[in-house]
């Protein structure tokens, strides 16, 4: 384990206490504005819910407190434009790789090997190479966990919204997951979702998966949170479905170049198939070697959408900070679920099959 | 493998022998292997030969009509049994009502270069209209051998449940066969939501024959096209040809080396996760 000497644990407690989270409560407050909005009723309007997509640029933040600012612009920016539902993307944890002294030099070392991957380091660049991503994550997490808690338990609470407050990699019982977590209004974390359905490179990285799909009650319907790659598989947007839920937030981060098909590929279709809202944001930017592209937008079935497209509102830029508002009506989902011409279900076939197919993979 | 989707757009339908001539002229300009028709083809050929006086695509009580039905069912099929011998290709040859046990189903049939019925598939997501007119839905799933590649056929409404891409793919699908007609402008987006949808998920090749015709006083304005997963298609739009509403049919060349070099590089199936899924998807 190339993270246990004693000056790594020197500095992990150093991390931690910068990262502590009486200090960014604390923080926060100075910065939250004297009136602030009156944010999600308890009895929210179900026909006008308004959520937003954001969009984060990468940018390694040096201090706690400046991912703090960085978060709360972006929650500020959403509230303004009267959204009660802000939804933040997978790997929110990337920027606070700045936090790292030295953390430049590694990343350099990283994309060296990303664009020529045969290439021999030098012995001195062995040691960097020997520190495997997981074991980062590993290592920030008794910093990072309590940090993203504070800050947004502090903005959602604040603004009395719902937060979706992104994907992080934290250390979870000797494992690493990659785990997506909602906030409530009075500033409770609401819930949390490790990703089902990891990618090869994550597996690689011995990412432990998780074994069921959480869906969380709140005063705008029932919401749920898989993460990113989930959204590849029907399965996951067919449970939610039967489960009764009313809007997927979905973080994402694209490792790849954009593509307008490669990106429809994912939370589009499985909104068509199973009839519910989807709101996706994306992670941009490049770091370590590793680029990541992507459309943050609000996504809903054809028939809900002015267009007859399947988007309620969707960004420009791939590789830019934006945000994509929409506002969502429950209603009108629930009556075309319970008034579509077109769905039929099958158990008798379902049952022949399912889940006994599964083991033909 | 060439494959042509047809949607019968310039197709002669007034004459049985016409309509052969055109299907056999166009499957020998392309050299084409496997050929798929939409769905109602055999009704559209009916009334336009004057044949039937009464659907084929749907459940009708009627003795009369049913012998007249019976009647012309038999000559389509031989016919299209004869194409498939003449022409020494598969052919999809859109669908039929299918009578069995009382019940009644929507059901796509096809035939091997040796002129026999290779499967009939039946529909086993029904419309809400469809369950009005007293169809019933289909419970199995089944693939046929297409030179080499495990084929099955996917009849209407069921290229937008997702359950059938997952069973066909996990059985080992490589290649589906989609036979169509839905009524009125089947946009991109729609298309998109079905078949293509499917074949992303589930890395097969889809060749979907769409019904561009009028029956009475419906209108079937759907567009063709051959599918396969976006990386080894132009542009990795996930279409290797894409026909417009009234396109007389597009064909492709499904290179199947590369689907598999793809299937390898990105396992999208092994990723699965059943144990998430176990109980809940009954």
């Amino acid at each position: 384990m190339p993270l246990d000497g004693w000056k790594e644990n020197l500095f992990q407690r150093y991390l931690t206490w910068k990262c502590r989270p009486a200090r960014i409560r604390r923080h926060l407050r100075t910065t939250l504005p004297g009136s602030l909005p009156a944010g999600v009723e308890k009895t929210a309007d179900r026909r006008k819910i308004r959520a937003a997509a954001v969009q984060v640029k990468l940018n390694l933040h040096k201090s706690p407190l400046q991912f703090a600012d960085e978060m709360h612009r972006r929650v500020r920016e959403a509230v303004d434009e009267g959204a009660v539902l802000v939804a933040f993307p997978e790997y929110n944890n990337l920027p606070l790789l700045g936090l790292l002294p030295g953390i430049e030099q590694m990343e350099e070392s990283y994309r060296e090997k990303a664009i020529s991957p045969g290439k021999t380091h030098a012995d001195e660049d062995k040691q960097q190479e020997d520190i495997k991503l997981t074991d980062v994550f590993h290592y920030m997490s008794p910093a990072v966990k309590p940090l993203v808690d504070a800050v947004f338990s502090s903005l959602a609470e604040a603004y009395k919204i719902y937060i979706m407050a992104g994907s992080y990699t934290l250390a979870d019982n000797g494992s690493v997951v990659n785990r997506s977590f909602l906030y409530g209004p009075s500033g409770k974390m609401l819930g949390s979702q490790d990703k089902v359905h990891l990618l090869p490179i994550e597996e690689e990285w011995q990412l432990k998966r998780g074994d069921n799909f959480n869906t969380y009650d709140t005063t705008i319907g029932r919401l749920a949170l898989p993460v990113c790659m989930d959204a590849t598989y029907f399965e996951t947007f067919r449970i939610l479905e039967q489960n009764e839920t009313d809007i997927v937030l979905l973080p994402i981060a694209n490792q790849e170049e954009y593509n307008y098909w490669l990106a429809l590929r994912g939370i589009w279709p499985r909104v068509q198939e199973s009839r519910l809202y989807g709101v996706k944001s994306a992670l941009v930017g490049s770091i370590a070697g590793l680029t990541f592209t992507g459309k943050s937008g609000i996504y809903a079935p054809l028939e809900l959408t002015p267009e007859k497209d399947g988007i309620l509102a969707e960004v420009k830029p791939h590789d830019r900070e934006a945000m994509a508002v929409a506002d969502l009506d429950l209603e009108a989902l629930h009556e075309l679920r319970h008034n579509d011409p077109w769905r039929d279900k099958n158990p008798a076939l379902y049952r022949r099959y399912f889940p006994e197919i599964y083991l033909y993979k | 493998m060439i494959v042509t989707a047809l949607s019968l757009q310039g197709i002669n339908l007034n004459y049985l022998e016409k309509y052969c001539d055109d299907v056999s002229t166009l499957a020998k300009k392309h050299n084409s292997r496997l050929v798929v028709l939409p769905a109602h083809t055999a009704t559209v050929l009916g009334f336009a030969t004057k044949s039937i006086t009464a659907t084929v695509s749907e459940p009708v009580a009627d003795n009369l009509e049913n012998s007249s039905r019976q009647i012309w069912v038999e000559q389509y099929l031989e016919s299209h049994s004869k194409l498939a011998r003449s022409l020494d290709i598969f052919l999809a040859a859109g669908t039929l009502i299918e009578e069995k046990a009382g019940r009644s189903y929507n059901s796509a049939y096809c035939f091997n270069p040796s002129g026999e019925l290779c499967t009939v598939q039946r529909q086993t997501h029904l419309t809400r209209f469809e369950h009005e007119v007293g169809l019933s839905r289909g419970e199995d799933l089944t693939l046929f051998d297409c030179d080499g590649l495990k084929a099955g056929l996917v009849v209407g409404n069921d290229a937008w449940h997702p359950e059938i891409g997952r069973i066909f793919g996990l059985k080992g699908a490589d290649l589906l066969l989609h036979c169509d007609a839905r009524e009125g402008e089947l946009t991109c987006w729609s298309q998109a939501s079905g078949m293509w949808a499917q074949v992303q998920q589930n890395q097969f090749w889809a060749v979907e024959a769409q019904l561009s015709a009028v029956i009475g006083d419906k209108v079937y304005g759907g567009s063709s096209a051959v599918i396969g997963p976006c990386e080894i298609t132009p542009g990795q739009s996930g279409y290797l040809a894409r026909g417009y509403p009234h396109s007389k049919y597009v064909t492709a060349e499904l290179k199947e080396k590369a689907r598999r070099q793809i299937k390898q590089k990105y396992p999208l199936l092994k990723l699965l996760n059943p144990e998430a899924y176990r109980d809940s998807l009954i």
